[in-house]
């Protein structure tokens, strides 16, 4: 998949090239507007990520010029988080919209939502390992024993499932299975996460829940991998 | 040229000082010469009848032609002693005529006390003025109309003079009155320029400074009063936002120097990939901590400036407050705590600020309780027992626990604040923020805060004012 970003700052502009060439993306970037533009213009990419204050041509310009022709998926980066900046944003066309400090794992979500789009339809089974999730009748079995699943607990594990490989901020978490679309300082992501673990992990020898520390969860199964993390890292833990 | 606006007190004082003396001036200036001028005609009146008296008792006796002769002698005596007084008799026999031709009198009214008239003679500067009467004939002598006139030129010009020493004597009156009004204006208001003089001196290098009412007329005192009032609560404003300065770079002081501080040791000698990954996560949770501060501040700095739009709408606020609960459930299960909700009451929120107000006060709520004891939000309608939208809602967090002491009730929304002043907390993420967004929350929506603890009984919570009808929603 490829996609351009345009960014001034060099430091920005390289860990974004560097850690998104690692999720496999194809990067170029561009570091002023006027380039930004052109290779926007010139070449087909799956979504561009534009940062609103650059030297020469602004954001908001490129975006603009940008909506001329093409309809390329745009995530705007603003360091400047008014709610006008916002509006002026996605009205003058932008896909989405990010407020610095972002993290690198909600950038790298929401860039996959935008390509995600309009495809087909997600599958209603899903197979991890040797977790199975049905996703219209809510039941998920390992090997083949029934997992008891309160709700929330169902909820959260159909969302890890679903982004199977993909690290999960507590903030995605919170807003997908709660709606608490907001920092809420407390730990309750991390007790969440250790009450499914106990149910889908605990007597299960091959581990699929994993955190990250600092940065989330991710449920993927890993060859060989049995000495993964303890049940809970850092000192979040309650 | 200056306009009103730009005079000063003094000067817009001495203009009215000014304006008052022309308008007494002028007015006793005209009543004066009224009455001299009264009295002027009055004095020709008499002057003119006693005149008149002398030359007609004369006539009167006068019967003869001999007669005649003397009485024209008397008259001429009369004439060259006062050469401002002319006499004329006319009848219809020659022989009994003094004066060249009859006058032409004008003006001559019939009223029997002042039958003055006017009589322009040619050469004469000013009109002389005139008295006649008639004498009826006796013996060989026919009617004869005798006529008295005198120059009215010195009354005229007394009156004159007497009009420019009153203009001259009014315009010195008014300069005087202007010149003195300012004196005077400048003399009294010496306490407003003692005052400025001293407002110049305040500076924000000493914030306690006042300026003094002592020594101030009670106009001015009060003023002073008022402005004094201004400092204090610009200088508690002043040496809030101080402290909070202080405060937000004591709480990102903290993780920096973590952050600096394990990175520096990492990198002093050569690291295995598992400490440098340890290194590096733990700089993670320091970011993230910093930038839950950062949001924090940004989102309570937008709040302070009305600068957050508000998304309204009218819903049960037990249903939000449950699904608060249910979001924060594995913590109160954790302590073994119940949540209880009390009450059912319809309110307009905004609903994502209402949840992080909520949970902001049963986390806090969770915190301080005791383990095992329950959680009661009571929530209660503007107006007693109604529960419908348009009365607003009040909602209180009730937990049993330590209880908070008395002198901290009041500070316990401001930022950074906290009871325990060693800044020991459980849970890494509390930063002392949370209830200052209560209270932020609460004003957004039009209500305020309030705490209350006895007993270990300790009640937090906001109001819920009901919008404005053209800000609903």
């Amino acid at each position: 998949m490829k996609l351009l970003i345009v960014e001034d700052e060099a430091k920005t502009a390289d860990y974004l090239r560097d850690g998104l060439a690692e999720q496999g993306w194809a990067v170029d970037v561009a570091r002023d507007g006027t380039t930004g533009l052109h290779l926007a213009r010139e070449l087909d990419y799956d979504v561009i990520v534009l940062d609103v204050m650059l030297p020469g041509m602004d954001g908001f310009a490129v975006l603009r010029e940008l909506r001329l022709r093409k309809q390329t998926p745009v995530i705007m980066l603003t360091a400047r988080d008014r709610i006008d900046d916002r509006v002026h944003g996605l009205g003058a066309g932008a896909d989405d919209y990010l407020v610095k400090p972002f993290s690198f794992i909600e950038l790298l979500a929401r860039l996959q939502a935008l390509v995600r789009r309009g495809r087909q339809q997600e599958p209603t089974e899903l197979q991890i390992g040797d977790l199975q999730i049905n996703l219209i009748a809510r039941r998920a079995f390992r090997d083949a024993t029934r997992l008891d699943l309160t709700g929330k607990e169902f909820a959260l594990l159909a969302l890890l499932a679903q982004r199977r490989g993909q690290i999960l901020s507590k903030t995605v978490i919170a807003a997908q299975v709660w709606d608490i679309n907001f920092d809420s300082h407390t730990n309750v992501v991390e007790v969440a996460i250790k009450r499914l673990r106990a149910k889908i992990d605990g007597p299960f020898r091959n581990k699929l829940l994993h955190t990250v520390r600092g940065m989330g969860y991710v449920l993927e199964a890993r060859e060989g991998d049995e000495d993964d993390d303890a049940p809970v890292a850092g000192r979040g833990s309650a | 040229m200056k306009r009103v606006r730009d005079l000063s007190i003094a000067q817009r004082l001495a203009a009215m000082f000014a304006l008052a003396a022309l308008l007494v001036f002028a007015l006793v200036g005209v009543a004066l010469y009224h009455v001299l001028q009264t009295q002027i005609v009055r004095y020709q009146h008499a002057e003119l009848a006693t005149k008149l008296r002398y030359v007609v008792g004369s006539v009167a006796l006068c019967e003869t032609h001999e007669r005649w002769l003397k009485v024209e002698d008397k008259v001429q005596n009369l004439i060259s002693s006062d050469r401002s007084t002319k006499v004329w008799a006319w009848s219809s026999n020659p022989d009994y005529r003094i004066g060249d031709a009859e006058p032409t009198i004008s003006g001559a009214t019939s009223r029997r006390d002042l039958g003055m008239g006017r009589l322009l003679l040619p050469g004469a500067e000013y009109p002389y003025r005139t008295l006649q009467e008639l004498v009826p004939a006796l013996g060989n002598r026919p009617a004869v109309r005798v006529s008295v006139a005198i120059d009215s030129k010195p009354y005229v010009s007394a009156l004159r003079w007497f009009t420019l020493i009153m203009l001259a004597l009014g315009v010195c009156g008014i300069a005087l009155v202007a010149l003195l009004g300012h004196w005077i204006a400048r003399v009294g208001l010496r306490p407003l320029q003692r005052l400025s003089n001293e407002a110049q001196t305040l500076s924000p290098s000493n914030l306690s400074q006042r300026l003094q009412p002592t020594e101030l007329p009670p106009e001015l005192g009060r003023l002073t009063g008022t402005f004094n009032g201004a400092l204090d609560r610009l200088e508690a404003a002043y040496t809030r936002l101080d402290a909070f300065n202080a405060d937000v770079a004591h709480e990102l002081r903290t993780p920096l120097t973590n952050l600096m501080g394990q990175t520096q040791v990492a990198l002093s000698r050569p690291r295995e990939v598992a400490q440098l990954e340890d290194v590096l996560q733990s700089n993670l949770e320091e970011l993230e901590r910093m930038r839950g501060i950062i949001n924090d501040m940004l989102f309570l700095s937008r709040a302070g400036q009305g600068d957050i739009a508000l998304d309204r709408v009218c819903v049960p606020l037990a249903e939000e407050v449950a699904k608060t609960g249910e979001f924060l459930e594995y913590l109160l299960e954790e302590v073994g705590m119940q949540l209880r909700i009390d009450g059912a009451v319809d309110a307009w929120i905004d609903t994502s600020l209402f949840r992080r107000a909520m949970t902001n006060l049963l986390h806090n709520a969770v915190q301080h309780a005791t383990p095992g004891s329950e959680i009661v939000v009571e929530l209660r309608g503007g107006d007693a027992a109604h529960s419908d939208c348009g009365t607003g809602a009040r909602v209180a967090v009730r937990n049993h626990g330590a209880g908070v002491p008395p002198q901290h009730l009041a500070r316990m929304f401001d930022r950074f604040y906290r009871v325990d002043a060693a800044r020991e907390h459980r849970g890494e993420r509390h930063h002392g923020l949370g209830l200052s967004i209560v209270k932020a929350i609460a004003s957004l929506h039009g209500g305020t805060v309030f705490a209350d603890s006895r007993e270990g009984r300790t009640t937090v919570g906001f109001s819920l004012a009901t919008p404005q009808p053209h800000s609903p929603a």
